[in-house]
């Protein structure tokens, strides 16, 4: 090992980038009396996403790693929400909260519920002072814009989007003139390279996964973390073993069950993902000795769940085809939706 | 107490509004009931396009492929014959072999009733199963305020003997007791007079038997123009009676439907009066509507079967479902044994 080895840290090979709520948290904020219970609740009384814990600390354990996280919540809830992550052991890099107080004692309303020129500048920012090798993986939610914004800022920084169409998505989000320069500004420092892996879209509201098809197979809707687990199983990010534990934290803590987590990784096939190699590696870590998975349920029980599941499709589906994002033509997703919309949705 | 987990399959491909509609009423489910979980059975792309568009929980639905169909025009057991993968005879299966609890389907009662008997067994002491229908009445029963009645047999056994006919009774009671919450159902034979001696010597000699016994709140004999007005809360019939009356009740109601369309557009006079009428006309609708009931079981055999309606939308397949979870969870099986035991 050569002392600057020693002295200074590795750069990031990988970059997961988080929304808190709805994606981490399980937050309520669609009424008003949602938000002030949210705004009020302490660090203890907040709940996680059940496996979301586990699956960022398996991510962290591999190393060479960055936790980014942005989120929609005030900076006033800094404190509470760094402690809440802290009682359940998530290391972060990076944690930007939005300047809600700023923005009203501005008078920039718009910015209160836009997401694009919010979350678009951090991330741009964040992303030019990664090494360009650094591959990234994005975790968000149904609730808010996530997918719009992953996905366009994915296609940015690998040249697929030219500055005309963003200028027109930049208009058409209302996004301010200033936030507009840093989207800009950010975009110029960074190489062009094609980084980002996957984009999960945590399906708080249990939107139909067929919302999200136009963005193409990068976007994965998921129901739960053990389907987010599967997917990064097989593009590499995690081991079987670690997929293993963050399940059984869920059956531990979330009351899932075989069942639960059977289905999950039938819905998966279903939809194209190729697990099929993933799913071998799964029984083989199931078939080693794991005395905690014999107490919970025996192993031949869970393996004989999955293999069922996958044997009851058949020739499984094709994957989704790789298609050019129009977005333009999605602008509509990346829009505050107004509370009527929120209830036909 | 945690509720107990139950999967019910699904047949997917039988109901007249085509597949999409039975996975939305299955979709419904999964939002609405943590504790069922659903088995769909039928051709794996429809299944997947219907669900990919519609809200639900992935976590709690999942998907067995079954490449081929019974459509409601074929013959049932030529249709089966020629149909190994049809979806009803894969879902049976999957039933018979414990990968789900009960089964539901829209699709072709004889198919249907087929299906499950080549593949689930009959209760000990049933020695032909009764395939039962709700209808509205005008009384109420149970702790839910039930305003249906049961009726068996309705088409599964053309001509019962009166040891059938005893058997019916004893799996109606069970059902009601169970299903409706209804603690002392009150069972009858249907017969052409009220007399103990009225009727052909079947049902002459099943009142005998039924009049002592044990645990059974047989009140008699009933008519037909009791059916409707609710005097019993199951009546028990063969297969043949049965399925005229049950088709006549679905023929009257028709039958009131159009008179009352055709009395809205002959004159400004009644339609006036209907409109006046629209309150109870609505009551009346809201009591009738077969929809809540979701479905009606076959019952006798040791799994448990719910036929929904062909014309079943996804609210009728979702409350199907329920109606197949309860049974599960109450134990219906256990409940007949037990009563005919007695």
């Amino acid at each position: 090992m050569s002392l600057p080895d020693r002295i200074d840290p590795r750069p990031p090979r990988r970059i997961y980038r988080w929304d808190l709520d709805k994606t981490y948290l399980q937050t309520e904020f669609d009424s008003l009396r949602d938000l002030l219970r949210t705004a009020f609740q302490k660090a203890h009384e907040k709940q996680a996403v059940p496996g979301a814990s586990a699956l960022i600390r398996e991510l962290a354990a591999n190393g060479d790693t960055r936790l980014c996280i942005v989120s929609g919540s005030p900076k006033q809830m800094r404190s509470v929400l760094e402690e809440k992550l802290k009682l359940d052991g998530v290391v972060w890099d990076e944690f930007v909260l939005k300047d809600n107080v700023g923005n009203l004692m501005r008078g920039r309303f718009r910015a209160l519920r836009g997401q694009v020129g919010y979350k678009l500048p951090a991330i741009m920012e964040s992303r030019a002072n990664a090494p360009v090798e650094a591959e990234e993986v994005l975790f968000g939610d149904d609730a808010e814009a996530d997918a719009f914004i992953y996905s366009l800022y994915a296609d940015m920084i690998a040249g697929r989007v030219d500055e005309r169409v963003l200028n027109q998505i930049l208009e058409a989000a209302a996004v301010y003139p200033d936030e507009a320069e840093r989207v800009r500004t950010a975009w110029k420092k960074i190489p062009v390279s094609d980084p980002v892996r996957r984009i999960f879209i945590h399906l708080d509201r249990l939107t139909p996964p067929a919302h999200f098809a136009n963005y193409g197979p990068r976007v994965v809707p998921i129901f739960n973390y053990f389907q987010a687990a599967l997917v990064l199983l097989a593009d590499g990010h995690l081991t079987a073993p670690q997929v293993i534990k963050i399940a059984v934290e869920m059956v531990q803590t979330a009351g899932h069950n075989i069942i639960t987590l059977s289905n999950s990784f039938q819905d998966l096939l279903r939809r194209g993902l190729p697990l099929q190699h993933a799913a071998a590696a799964l029984v083989q870590a199931l078939e080693g000795p794991n005395a905690l998975l014999q107490a919970l349920r025996p192993v031949p029980d869970i393996i004989s769940a999955f293999t069922k599941r996958l044997a009851a499709l058949g020739t499984p589906p094709p994957p989704p085809p790789v298609q050019a994002v129009d977005y333009l033509d999605l602008i509509h997703h990346a829009l505050p939706r107004t509370h009527k919309a929120r209830k036909t949705h | 107490m945690a509720t107990k987990l139950v999967t019910i399959a699904f047949d997917v491909m039988g109901s007249d509004h085509g597949p999409a509609e039975v996975v939305r009423g299955a979709a419904q489910l999964s939002l609405e009931s943590p504790h069922i979980h659903t088995l769909l059975v039928g051709d794996r792309a429809v299944i997947d396009n219907a669900l990919a568009e519609t809200k639900h929980n992935g976590e709690r639905i999942s998907v067995q492929h079954a490449s081929e169909q019974i459509s409601m025009d074929e013959k049932p057991g030529e249709a089966l014959a020629r149909k190994p993968d049809a979806s009803v005879s894969v879902a049976a299966r999957l039933v018979a072999e414990g990968e789900a609890d009960a089964l539901v389907s829209a699709g072709n009662t004889g198919a249907c009733v087929l299906s499950c008997a080549r593949h689930f067994q009959l209760l000990p002491g049933v020695r032909r199963a009764a395939l039962a229908s709700v209808y509205p009445t005008r009384a109420r029963r149970g702790d839910k305020d039930d305003p249906f009645s049961l009726i068996l047999d309705v088409g599964a056994t053309v001509e019962a003997t009166a040891d059938d006919l005893v058997t019916f009774a004893v799996m109606g009671a069970a059902y009601a007791r169970i299903i409706s919450r209804n603690e002392n159902p009150k069972v009858a034979l249907l017969s052409n007079g009220t007399e103990p001696n009225k009727g052909p010597r079947q049902v002459v000699e099943a009142h005998a038997r039924l009049a002592g016994l044990p645990g059974l709140q047989f009140i008699g004999n009933v008519e037909g123009v009791d059916i409707p007005k609710g005097t019993a809360d199951v009546v028990v019939t063969d297969g043949f009676v049965g399925n005229v009356c049950l088709k006549m009740l679905e023929g009257v109601h028709e039958t009131v439907v159009e008179l009352a369309q055709y009395a809205y557009k002959e004159s400004l006079r009644w339609r006036a009066g209907l409109a006046m009428l629209s309150g109870g006309i609505q009551r009346i609708k809201d009591v009738t509507d077969w929809e809540q009931y979701g479905g009606a079981p076959v019952l006798g055999f040791d799994r448990i079967f719910i036929k929904a309606h062909g014309r079943s939308k996804s609210r009728a397949i979702a409350n199907a479902g329920k109606v197949a979870a309860k049974a599960v969870s109450h134990e219906l099986g256990k409940a007949i044994q037990e009563g005919l035991a007695r």
